[in-house]
């Protein structure tokens, strides 16, 4: 059969087509199947409830130790005994100036009304930790808690910015899951959606539609895994740009000051070895460029949890900074799978039970 | 994957999820473009949009110890001078800096209170640093009242400088600090202050094992005698308690 070379072209464009058409379905099912994908993921159910409740348990425990930390010379660095602390050149947060965290800025001379704020603040770190109407008492703390900690932001530090930022976000997604008052006495109370919209507010119920809710509480996760991620490859890569980290002992520099090395011997001893030293320095810098990669596949993510925890703990006793470590530390435990927390805390409770068993037969 | 697949959603949560879901695209890429370096990617978002989003609710830096950790210990010391009777009398120096580090040094949980003469020094270390050497010599001069006016140096630096505005303004912040710590410790007697800022290098790493290393060399920024200043609001007892509680378990 011979063609012509109308027909060739014809025959060709057809089958061009019909490829073409093909492809697209492909990409159609494919582009389609990943949205579903998605859609199901964000609005079937909320994940890492264990996580997050425990991120907010420790954010909640860190703003409580900085209080008490600074208990006893509140008035001395943040009432009225610095009132010298201000002016056009002292640090000035611009949050300070909006009007919704003004309140310690306002009490900052009244020695009474300032120690009050405190102490209201001290006990709804408590709460935020017990998880007791989390919903109101979490936007409270955080209002409060900005307008403290940027009342003297000549102060902060980084983990100012970080536990401002997560507690933030924390408001949108559902902490107060698990671990929680607000979690038992919803178990207890079994109401389910029923009641006024206010009265499901307070006792922490659904006020949306159940799957906005799994939404919001997602897209929070996805939020702060971007943004812990962030922080540790974009601060590794500023520190691979540094000589003295290149060099691998850039950690003997702060642990030599007073500033960030409140303890002299350990300081001395850490740094004594100078291999262990460029070890320490380039595993820190290795460590926070790899972390993002290393959440991908479970083995690799133990690893970065493991070794991120001991770098957080590192930095938080030997450089001084227990609070900004331990809001970091907060935040990776949404790495960590429910079923690993749930997993935990029955090996917690299973231990503490057959102590007390013990404890009451010490026949056996 | 699931086996049963979940209800479809209806459909003003599918709105309200597509809106969530550009938002939170936003914020990640926002985030992305405000914490790494600047580059030509933030060209992406037109004027100012990027800044007055971020900030200052997300307002953030991570060049923490990066890209050169700090290698140095600030120092400020204050000494006042004393009206005694028809007397005068210089007091020696006090390094508030110690004394107030005192408050974090073996401390697990050390309060901020132990670094503001730290962070002050350093902040006035740097405002000075950007003087030229005819305004540091101004500044090194005596300026209190019925002598030479304070006016006098403001006039010097302002024909001189660029950065006076800052250098004027930090040291008045820690003039007022320095007169709270010449009271603390020197009670009412107090006429006048000077305060003196030094940074010193720590022993660099190789000699740190070193028995006699050479110590750095101490950059020291003198400033002349000031008139004490009280900033309105400021409680002199809630400041001296806590401060002469770190200075005696000092000299202990």
């Amino acid at each position: 059969m011979k063609l012509t070379p109308g027909q060739f072209i014809k025959g060709v464009s057809g089958a061009l087509v019909s490829f073409y058409a093909q492809l697209a379905e492909l990409f159609r099912d494919v582009a389609l199947g990943g949205w579903r994908r998605i859609e199901f993921w964000l609005l079937s159910s909320k994940k890492a409830r264990y996580g997050l409740a425990i991120t907010r348990i420790i954010l909640g425990i860190s703003g409580l130790g900085l209080l008490l930390s600074n208990f006893t010379t509140r008035l001395y660095s943040f009432g009225p005994g610095a009132a010298w602390n201000s002016g056009p050149a002292a640090t000035q947060s611009e949050l300070a100036n909006f009007w919704l965290f003004r309140s310690f800025s306002e009490a900052a001379t009244d020695s009474r009304a300032f120690t009050f704020l405190y102490l209201v603040l001290m006990l709804l770190a408590v709460l935020l930790i017990l998880g007791w109407r989390s919903r109101l008492v979490l936007p409270l703390y955080f209002v409060m808690w900005v307008s403290f900690v940027e009342s003297r932001a000549m102060l902060g530090d980084q983990g100012d910015n970080m536990y401002r930022i997560t507690l933030f976000f924390l408001i949108f997604a559902d902490s107060a899951n698990r671990l929680s008052l607000d979690a038992r006495s919803r178990d207890a109370a079994k109401a389910g959606n029923e009641g006024p919209w206010w009265r499901r507010l307070w006792s922490g119920e659904q006020i949306f539609d159940p799957q906005i809710g799994n939404l919001l509480h997602n897209l929070v996760l996805v939020i702060l895994t971007v943004q812990v991620c962030l922080v540790y490859f974009i601060g590794g890569l500023y520190k691979a740009s540094g000589e003295s980290w290149a060099g691998g002992f850039a950690i003997y520099n702060p642990l030599m000051t007073d500033r960030f090395g409140p303890w002299p011997e350990l300081s001395n001893l850490i740094t004594l070895w100078a291999p262990f030293v460029a070890l320490l320095t380039w595993g820190s810098v290795l460590l926070q460029l790899a972390f993002p990669f290393m959440l991908l596949t479970r083995p690799t993510r133990i690893v970065a949890l493991f070794g991120i925890l001991s770098f957080h703990l590192g930095i938080g006793l030997l450089l001084g900074l227990p609070w900004f470590s331990l809001t970091m530390i907060a935040i990776d435990a949404i790495f960590i799978r429910d079923r690993t927390w749930q997993f935990l805390g029955q090996r917690i409770s299973t231990t503490f039970r057959e102590s007390f068993d013990e404890a009451k037969n010490p026949a056996h | 994957m699931p086996s049963t697949p979940s209800p479809r959603p209806k459909k003003y949560v599918r709105v309200i999820m597509v809106i969530a879901m550009l938002l939170t695209g936003w914020q990640i890429f926002a985030s992305v473009l405000w914490i790494a370096p600047s580059s030509a990617l933030r060209q992406l978002v037109p004027g100012n949009l990027l800044s007055s989003y971020m900030l200052p609710m997300f307002g953030q830096s991570w060049s923490v110890f990066a890209p050169e950790p700090i290698n140095g210990n600030f120092t400020l010391q204050v000494r006042a001078l004393l009206k005694r009777g028809v007397g005068q009398e210089v007091t020696s120096w006090v390094d508030a800096t110690k004394v107030e580090l005192s408050m974090i040094k073996r401390n697990p949980f050390p309060p901020r209170a132990g670094i503001q003469s730290t962070e002050l020094a350093m902040k006035f270390k740097s405002s000075w640093d950007a003087l030229d050497s005819e305004s540091r010599e101004s500044v090194a001069l005596d300026y209190v009242q019925d002598q030479t006016p304070r006016q006098t140096l403001s006039e010097k630096l302002a024909a001189s400088n660029q950065a006076a505005g800052l250098y004027l303004a930090t040291e008045d912040l820690l003039r007022s600090y320095s007169t709270q710590v010449a009271k603390a410790i020197w009670g009412e007697s107090v006429a006048q202050v000077q305060f003196e800022v030094s940074r010193q290098n720590i022993v660099p790493f190789a000699d740190r094992n070193k028995q006699k290393a050479t110590p750095q060399p101490v950059q020291k920024a003198v400033v002349g005698w000031r008139d004490l200043m009280v900033i309105p609001g400021q409680s002199e007892p809630e400041f001296s308690e806590v401060f002469r509680e770190a200075y005696l378990g000092l000299e202990k």
